[in-house]
């Protein structure tokens, strides 16, 4: 390859993440052989899967130039839906649908304003995460439901041939995300909307429907975490996911989609994730030191950008 | 073209990590009973585990270095200590997951949310790894052991000898009144009831109020300014919640009454330092979180040994001696009281 097309090769961003992934697990292999056991991985697989759903549709936003603060908070919101609805006698698979169908409203209401009101979405989900988790608390009165059926869990630790069940609804999501975005043209008007939205507006994309969509799925997105994690911690309360908003920006941002809209991919967010989560859990692993995470995400963050900057002087 | 170049990326770097992980399992079958922590020089390592409700609180790193102290001393301890730093319940789940896929041979959790721990307390327990909880407790099928930092009963009793200690004299005489959370709240109440049980043994002392704060460090004020207006004699107050103590402190400070009215409550040195210091309160009622942590790690080590046989009603615990066992609670014994003369030897 010349020097021309190496600068221009598109994938540098997801070459340096495998191979700071590779590179990690060859270490986790060298000094905790047990740490990639199948088994182990099985097990602590269950520890991201929230963040892994959460994180296809935000990346979607973000490629539009947009973000959705109110995720974690919208989680919090769907779970105590669940836990009401369990409470007053309905199935707890009714509910889990019925925080899906929270979750579609709280992120369209999110759409709404983003599209239709033209709020900057930075605004509106800042008041809507605050606003999520009021709701969650006050109907909740704060006081957590547990108890759901050994049925129910199978939704959060059950699995289908060794895959973890909330495994495959990603599986799905994920395929679906990334065929959206790399083969239609619904996914060609999203990074046009990234790069200059009065442009897409101009030329007939449909810029405010494409939004509403993408904030409804976000917030159904985490109306599906919400029922997952209640099944796995077989509790749904008010005060769940703080935080998560962070957590999921980073693993996609991460995955070198631009905060600045127009670029990223769903395979670099898969990436990221994974980064993200074998890093986490191996550090915790190891050294057993929860204040040390947050230092090594960090520092993974800026390495790769550094990389990436070093690698591809070309790329803005 | 560039979906597939895309699925080439992503689809290589699954394959790595199935490679490295399918490379590992195959060891599986040779040290599938591999337990972590560095092997013993001479005899077995225990490894235990320490879960505080959240990392970086003074009054949990406080207990962490009792429990470093009791793991130096007991030589054959091997003590991870780690905790959620943002105390969210689902991580402290997640550490007590991997602790138990980790193999260890006991967890001592402090629980910051029973509901969300015990499911992964009592797959620990499955697994054959012993669980003990210290600090609070969680539903007792989730644990063998709960090392009790004080009971209601030494809580309120505590509490009654402080204040009558602060009144002074053989036979303290006075009007007393509470200031409580609120008026339904269970841990409160309990320390109530033992209160006035203890008040009967100072004939000279008389509850004349119980007040509700509602956790709000200002009503607390405000109810505490009343009190001392409308009995103008009042000689103690127990403010047993940890924003009614600062609240009925300020409100004593403020209308200088120090030295007249005795205000006592169960809360850290650190946060009730500069009243001690000034004079306002003369005693602060807690438990030796040091020797908390020591405790915890003794307990534990006893378990894992198989010194700590079922029904054993008491246990030896290094410097601390020997501790009662009552039922599946093992007592840490005497509240500690803080005042001007020792204050400064607690930093937490």
């Amino acid at each position: 390859m010349g020097r021309q097309r190496l600068q221009s090769f598109p994938y540098w961003h997801e070459v340096i993440l495998a191979a700071m992934l590779a590179a990690l697990l060859v270490f986790a292999r060298s000094v905790a052989p047990e740490f990639l056991y199948p088994g182990t991985q099985a097990e602590m697989s269950t520890h991201i899967w929230e963040l892994a759903l959460l994180a296809l549709p935000m990346t979607l936003i973000i490629i539009t130039g947009g973000i959705d603060l109110s995720v974690g908070s919208t989680m919090a919101m769907c779970a105590v839906v669940l836990g009401l609805s369990y409470q007053a006698g309905i199935s707890p698979w009714v509910g889990a649908l019925l925080a899906v169908l929270t979750g579609a409203a709280a992120g369209a209401a999110n759409g709404v304003f983003v599209a239709r009101v033209r709020v900057h979405p930075l605004i509106v989900t800042l008041a809507t995460l605050a606003a999520y988790r009021g709701v969650a608390e006050g109907i909740s009165l704060a006081k957590p439901v547990s108890g759901f059926p050994a049925g129910f869990t199978v939704l959060g630790l059950g699995s289908v041939a060794g895959v973890p069940i909330p495994g495959l609804i990603f599986a799905v999501a994920l395929l679906a995300a990334a065929v959206v975005l790399g083969k239609t043209t619904t996914g060609r008007s999203i990074y046009a909307i990234g790069h200059n939205e009065l442009a897409s507006r101009f030329s007939g994309i449909s810029v405010d429907r494409i939004k509403l969509a993408l904030y409804t799925l976000s917030g159904t997105a985490a109306g599906m975490a919400a029922a997952v994690f209640v099944a796995r911690r077989n509790t749904a309360k008010a005060d769940i996911g703080q935080g998560m908003e962070l957590d999921v920006i980073t693993a996609v941002v991460l995955g070198g989609t631009s905060i600045y809209g127009g670029r990223g991919r769903i395979v670099g967010t898969l990436l990221g994730v994974l980064l993200i989560h074998e890093t986490r859990e191996f550090v915790s692993w190891q050294w057993s030191r929860d204040e040390l995470i947050l230092i090594v995400v960090g520092a993974l963050l800026i390495v790769s950008v550094l990389l990436n900057t070093v690698l591809s002087p070309r790329r803005r | 073209m560039v979906v597939r170049s895309m699925m080439r990326v992503g689809v290589a770097s699954l394959v790595l990590v199935a490679l490295v992980c399918s490379g590992c399992g195959k060891k599986t079958q040779t040290g599938s009973s591999a337990s972590v922590g560095t092997p013993a020089k001479s005899g077995k390592q225990f490894t235990i585990c320490l879960l505080p409700k959240k990392k970086g609180l003074p009054y949990f790193t406080s207990c962490a270095s009792g429990a470093e102290q009791a793991a130096k001393e007991l030589g054959d301890v091997n003590l991870i200590y780690d905790g959620p730093t943002d105390g969210s319940p689902e991580k402290a789940a997640s550490m007590i997951e991997k602790w138990t896929l980790k193999g260890v041979d006991v967890i001592a959790v402090s629980p910051n949310d029973p509901n969300v721990l015990a499911p992964a307390m009592r797959a620990a327990r499955q697994k054959g790894i012993h669980v003990i909880t210290w600090d609070a407790d969680a539903p007792t099928d989730a644990r063998e052991y709960f090392v009790n930092q004080a009971t209601a009963k030494q809580i309120g009793y505590g509490l009654v000898d402080a204040v009558a200690k602060d009144i002074g004299g053989a036979q303290p005489t006075g009007k007393v009144a509470i200031i409580t959370a609120t008026l339904t709240a269970a841990n409160q109440n309990e320390w109530i009831r033992y209160i006035k049980e203890h008040l009967k043994d100072y004939p000279g002392l008389t509850l004349v109020a119980t007040k509700p704060s509602n956790e709000d460090q200002k009503l607390a004020f405000q109810v505490a300014l009343d009190l001392m207006k409308a009995y103008p004699d009042l000689k103690g107050i127990f403010a047993i919640s940890s924003v009614a103590f600062p609240g009925a402190a300020e409100a004593v400070k403020q209308s200088e009454k120090a030295g007249k009215v005795f205000v006592t409550g169960l809360s850290t040195p650190n946060d009730m330092r500069d009243y001690v210091k000034d004079g306002t309160v003369r005693s602060v009622v807690l438990w030796n979180t040091v020797d908390l942590g020591y405790l915890t790690i003794s307990t534990a080590e006893a378990l894992a040994s198989g010194t700590l046989k079922p029904h054993a009603t008491t246990i030896k615990a290094g410097r601390l001696g020997e501790k009662r066992i009552v039922g599946d609670n093992i007592l840490l014994g005497d509240v500690l009281v803080f005042n001007k003369e020792n204050i400064d030897k607690y930093r937490f």
